[in-house]
């Protein structure tokens, strides 16, 4: 593939060639570390199908067991979601094949067998059985490889409903994207819930641990009656009676297995259908917000860059991965806001520990900048057919570039100022001067973020899907990578500036006074790169108008 | 004779591939100049070379009087493109879209409203102008790019097949935007696969194959020279070769 990626004749030159060789590293490197996963995946499933055969019922390599299984089940549902919606079948297409519509609908299912997490799954499920009948258990082996086997039907059967369903939700356009957006935001939030739940992380001021207090008894028992229908629970307690030789219970369980899965292949198979018969509707048609307003000229800036600049932020406001930039540092603020509120205004991350609303604003609004890279470091190929539209028109290369930076700007603004606001009135505390750093400090790290996102947007422009909320709408793996070195290279003057006035001079006041100076340099330096940056656009304009 | 579009030995590359091959347009002003020739004969190539989304490998060209490889904006402000793609913003709506162009062709905006008004109502687009480009079918797209390409009161309009995937409605309503353009002296460069159109408005045209121009020149005087009461159709098959093609009976169908 990588060969293949080098020497791909359809591209116009060596730096096309590296871009589509980085991009290709990612699967290849995936597909490399797939074998060795799946080795020792599979000794994994040996030695604990040996320990459970061995009466170790209780065995440490049984529960990792549990856990992967558990996430397989979970991969199976929110798969489908992050694939880019290009990436998805389009079983109306199958249609047109003279294909009964029950094969339809095993080849779509079967093809859930390819996901990663499934390639994984098989080899744990065989070698656990494996490794049962090794530890003198060939009954339990049996049972157990039963259930494994019911196991992955029901993994499949859940991947072909998950898809199903999403067909028929994202068919309405406008329902897709909202959609797309509440994974944006939930996940993040579920993902930071045990910190958030998390009875140690409550501490005095003094630092001292108050005593743990329990997770609600109703909301433990709930999670346990949840689990106990989960298809991984019930395949792991089927194994455990085998092992135990509890047969009567483990083919029970099996049964149950089967059952669940003859129920989703059922509903899978309904859903599938139901894709088949409707129409391929788009949703209603959508108005633009805020007509009039968009016309207006920013000061500062030509018309023509102007212009430019509020279609950027359109855009960012209109897709679901824009929106979820400008929406993260609510997120932020509500997570780590909540983390402090239970840590009685302080948070810890290991040996790090934050105090403060200044440090929350500080946070939350780096954050927010952050966010913005799959945006502003794909600046150019994001506006997919639009981007014609600009390099047709009367527009210099130097408006074009100052229009996509403040418009970048734009997207970030807003968040950021929140971030810094609603941490000042809720938290507060701390000296102003280092509130005023913040802002000052920021707008020294875009000033230096900014030529860099234009030089890598027009070195490795990708062709994304702002709609998807995986790597389908991430910026090209060279872009990305940049962008944080060159976020975190930026964020290191303003932090050393704002040491040395705090620790050295002991003069919080000179924090942003010396900040500020350091926007002066910023500025200089960011015009220094830019004019690179203008070369670097006009000699890849071809190379942007074939995207 | 004042040329709209000249070029000499325009050539493009795409590393050992020529797809464009050293050709000598003239394109006089106010004339209907129709591009035709057979898929992958360069069309596409050579208006992105005109319009400066290419940069050509050799030869040198004159749009409305000026490099464009020198002066590009310049040649920018004077000339329209619906290029292939239609070259829109999805998340735009169709009067974002006309106020963005005209914006960046500095347009006040009382003047930029007036004109996108009467361009949404000529093109029946006034109902679907809040609504975004993403929801448009393909025909409204090809209305609005039309629109765009309009909206600075071009001198030369290139149109990259502009009667392709659109109704006969929106069709009529292309060709009397475009005869109106004309009548106002403007000049069209336009490239279609659909020779009873071209036939119909062309007063010039100009056949490329395999990269090279095989014929150019008024539309009455080729027809004349390839003999009389030939169609278009005959005399673009005669000149491409499409006639020398192997048949084959496929007697099983």
């Amino acid at each position: 593939m990588l060969v293949n990626a080098l020497e791909r004749t359809g591209s116009r030159d060596a730096l096309e060639r590296f871009s589509i060789a980085i991009e290709k590293l990612g699967p290849i490197l995936a597909a490399i570390l797939l074998i060795p996963s799946s080795l020792a995946i599979a000794g994994l499933g040996a030695a604990a199908g040996y320990a459970l055969a061995q009466q170790a019922t209780h065995s440490i390599l049984f529960e990792v067991c549990r856990y992967l299984l558990l996430a397989v089940t979970a991969l199976a549902i929110v798969g489908p979601l992050f694939l880019p919606a290009a990436d998805r079948t389009n079983p109306i297409r199958l249609l047109l094949l003279p294909i009964p519509r029950s094969v339809l609908y095993v080849a779509q299912s079967s093809s859930a067998f390819g996901d990663p997490w499934n390639l994984l799954a098989l080899p744990l499920l065989t070698c656990l059985a494996a490794g049962m009948l090794a530890g003198g258990e060939p009954l339990g082996a049996l049972l157990s490889l039963a259930a494994g086997l019911v196991f992955i039907v029901i993994v499949v059967g859940l991947a072909s409903l998950a898809t199903s369903v999403l067909h028929l939700l994202v068919r309405d356009r406008r329902r897709g994207e909202l959609i797309a957006l509440l994974f944006i935001i939930i996940i993040p939030v579920v993902s930071m819930l045990p910190a958030m739940l998390d009875p140690g992380s409550r501490r005095s001021r003094g630092g001292a641990a108050q005593p743990h207090t329990a997770v609600p008894s109703w909301l433990s028992a709930t999670a346990t009656r949840a689990l106990a229908v989960v298809p991984s629970q019930i395949y792991i307690a089927a194994t455990g009676n085998a092992a135990a030789r509890r047969y009567p219970a483990a083919a029970a369980q099996i049964g149950m297995l089967a059952t669940m899965a003859l129920v989703l292949h059922g509903l899978g198979a309904a859903a599938f259908k139901r894709v088949l018969d409707s129409p391929g509707s788009s949703g209603a048609r959508r108005g633009g917000s805020m007509p009039g307003a968009w016309s207006r000229r920013i000061p500062g800036l030509s018309s023509g860059a102007s212009a430019v600049a509020l279609a950027q932020l359109r855009l960012a406001l209109r897709t679901p991965r824009g929106r979820s930039i400008m929406l993260s540092p609510l997120i932020m603020f509500l997570v780590f806001g909540a983390m402090m509120y239970r840590g009685s205004g302080t948070m810890d991350f290991g040996h790090i520990r934050f105090g403060g609303g200044l440090s929350l604003a500080m946070f939350a609004s780096a954050m927010s900048l952050l966010s913005m890279l799959p945006i502003a470091m794909n600046q150019f190929a994001v506006d997919g057919a639009g981007l014609t539209m600009g390099l047709l028109s009367p527009l210099t290369d130097a408006d074009m570039l100052r229009g996509k930076a403040v418009g970048n700007g734009l997207i970030i603004v807003g968040p950021c100022l929140f971030s810094i606001g609603l941490s000042y009135l809720v938290f507060g505390g701390g000296s102003p001067a280092l509130w005023a750093s913040i802002p000052l400090g920021l707008i020294s790290i875009y000033l230096l973020v900014a030529p860099v996102a234009a030089i890598t947007s027009a070195m490795f422009p990708k062709v994304v899907d702002l709609n998807s909320i995986g790597r389908g709408s991430n910026a090209h793996g060279a872009s990305g990578l940049a962008g944080l070195l060159s976020f975190v290279v930026a964020g290191a003057p303003p932090v050393l500036l704002a040491l040395l006035a705090t620790r050295i001079f002991h003069r919080t006041a000179f924090a942003p006074l010396f900040i500020a100076a350091w926007c002066v340099v910023a500025y200089g330096i960011g015009r220094l790169m830019f004019v690179a940056a203008r070369r670097i656009f006009q000699t890849r304009r071809e190379n942007l108008a074939l995207l | 004779m004042e040329l709209a579009v000249e070029t000499r030995g325009l050539t493009r590359d795409f590393g050992s591939f020529r797809a464009v091959d050293g050709i000598d347009l003239q394109v006089p002003a106010g004339s209907f100049y129709g591009f035709l020739g057979p898929n992958g004969a360069g069309k596409s190539t050579t208006i992105k070379c005109l319009t400066g989304l290419l940069k050509p490998s050799g030869g040198s060209m004159t749009i409305l009087g000026t490099d464009p490889l020198a002066d590009p904006v310049s040649v920018k402000r004077r000339i329209g493109v619906v290029p292939e793609d239609l070259a829109l913003f999805d998340r735009l709506t169709a009067e974002e879209t006309l106020l963005f162009v005209a914006q960046i062709h500095g347009i006040d905006i009382a003047t930029a409203r007036a004109r996108a008004s009467d361009l949404l109502d000529v093109m029946d687009l006034k109902d679907a102008g809040t609504t975004l480009v993403t929801d448009f079918s393909h025909g409204m797209r090809k209305k609005l790019s039309l629109a765009a390409a309009l909206l600075p009161a071009p001198r030369l309009l290139f149109l990259d097949e502009p009667f392709e995937g659109i109704d006969a409605v929106a069709s009529r309503q292309i060709k009397d935007l475009m005869q109106s353009f004309l009548s106002r002296g403007g000049t069209i460069f336009l490239t279609s696969h659909i020779l009873e159109i071209v036939e119909r408005l062309s007063t010039h045209i100009g056949v490329i194959a395999r990269g090279k121009l095989v014929a150019q020149g008024r539309i009455d005087e080729l027809r004349a020279g390839g003999g009389i009461g030939k169609t278009l159709e005959e005399l673009f098959i005669g000149l491409v070769g499409g006639e020398a093609r192997p048949q084959t009976s496929l007697d099983w169908i």
